[in-house]
């Protein structure tokens, strides 16, 4: 993803450290093309209309990989170039990896519980795996686990 | 950090502050406590990047849930989800989309210093942001309608209000988890919608003060900023996107 459509910073030096300013004390952003960002926007609607037609393809639980991946490529396209990190101070970048990392933390921590209840709470007596609610041996009977009224009927 | 030959805002930007502490004037749109306008530059994109890491920790809660419920009831998320207008969502996405791309053109032109165009593409990003509010109307009304609500009122509106019936449509019998799905559909979108609404307010405020003049070449951190909040948005729709309505 080069980018020949771009004016460079308007700096008469052309500096370009690692806060990708000059130092002069004005404000140095840098200004991407008009081609540009259409391109990037027409990328993006690609994308989503794979994610559309691939929906519709049964690769079983690979439809859900897919549709975060391609989501993911959107979504990196967009705080790349449309959120200007590329060419921002990297410490933007680092704020966002961050978050998403303790993200990643909350989700994996979470599941782990939530999917793993069936196995752990054998002390209780309870072995009923949530997912199905079917009972397990050893287990507490189905009834006392089972989901109060779900309203459909 | 200020060199005895930095000349603050020199050309285009009319109305210079008063001289400060001796070698440098002042812009009107740099705030007194800080030194130049990078530093008050980088000091509000800061600001606003450590918003944008809180408001995605807030959103990941409901995409944890949304990760324990489908895992639990995969069937019924998959039924329940086809009963989403697949079309109504991708134009939806293609009209978030489009108002990201008039957002960051919004920011370029301003930091060119063309007022009339980031003017224009201002009230196109608000146009679309109204847009998507008008067909997640027509979405929320065609469930309300249907009874595809959350928790305890799902499937409810078929008897009522009104004793009205739904003409000719034939609602599917769904399995059980999936109110637990229109739970979060209407929690997701619905706080999704809540930052739409907030980003118009926002990116009115921020029209308002670009046709008063306020930015520049030398000064479009609001514009910037805003835009940034706006990109946030359409970054949560680029996930439930695919994860409400695109479920095989």
């Amino acid at each position: 993803m080069s980018n020949p459509t771009t004016t460079d910073r308007t700096t008469t030096d052309g500096a370009h450290d690692d806060h990708g300013q000059a130092d002069d004390g004005q404000v140095h952003a840098h200004i991407s093309g008009l081609g540009f960002y259409v391109g990037i926007f027409l990328a993006l609607i690609c994308f989503t209309v794979l994610t559309v037609v691939l929906s519709n393809v049964h690769l079983g639980k690979l439809n859900l990989v897919v549709a975060i991946v391609i989501a993911s490529m959107k979504a990196s396209l967009v705080v790349l170039f449309f959120m200007h990190l590329r060419y921002d101070t990297r410490f933007y970048s680092i704020i966002l990896v961050v978050s998403l990392l303790f993200i990643g933390v909350f989700f994996a921590y979470t599941t782990n519980d939530t999917e793993r209840r069936g196995e752990i709470d054998l002390d209780q007596g309870v072995k009923v795996l949530p997912s199905t609610g079917v009972i397990a041996p050893g287990g507490v009977p189905a009834v006392a686990v089972a989901e109060p009224k779900e309203g459909a009927k | 950090m200020a060199t005895e030959t930095t000349i603050q805002a020199a050309g285009d930007h009319g109305d210079h502050g008063a001289p400060g502490d001796g070698d440098h004037a002042h812009p009107a749109f740099l705030a007194h406590h800080f030194d130049t306008p990078e530093q008050q530059f980088d000091a509000a994109k800061l600001g606003m990047w450590a918003f944008l890491g809180q408001e995605l920790l807030f959103f990941s809660g409901l995409f944890v849930a949304y990760g324990i419920f489908r895992s639990w009831h995969p069937e019924a998320f998959a039924a329940a989800s086809h009963q989403l207008n697949k079309t109504m969502g991708t134009i939806n996405t293609i009209v978030l989309l489009f108002s990201s791309l008039t957002a960051a053109l919004a920011v370029r032109a301003s930091q060119r210093g063309d007022k009339q165009q980031t003017t224009i593409l201002l009230v196109l990003t608000i146009l679309c942001a109204c847009i998507f509010l008008g067909v997640k109307y027509f979405e929320y009304e065609h469930k309300f309608h249907s009874g595809l609500l959350p928790g305890r009122w799902f499937g409810v509106a078929r008897e009522f209000p009104s004793g009205e019936l739904l003409k000719g449509e034939e609602i599917p019998l769904l399995p059980a988890g999936a109110s637990a799905f229109f739970s979060l559909y209407f929690v997701m979108t619905g706080v999704h919608a809540v930052h739409i609404i907030v980003g118009i307010g926002v990116l009115t405020w921020i029209l308002r003060r670009n046709i008063r003049g306020e930015f520049s070449k030398e000064y479009f951190t609001p514009v910037d900023n805003v835009a940034l909040y706006w990109h946030l948005v359409d970054l949560v729709w680029i996930y439930l996107f695919p994860l409400l309505y695109l479920i095989d």
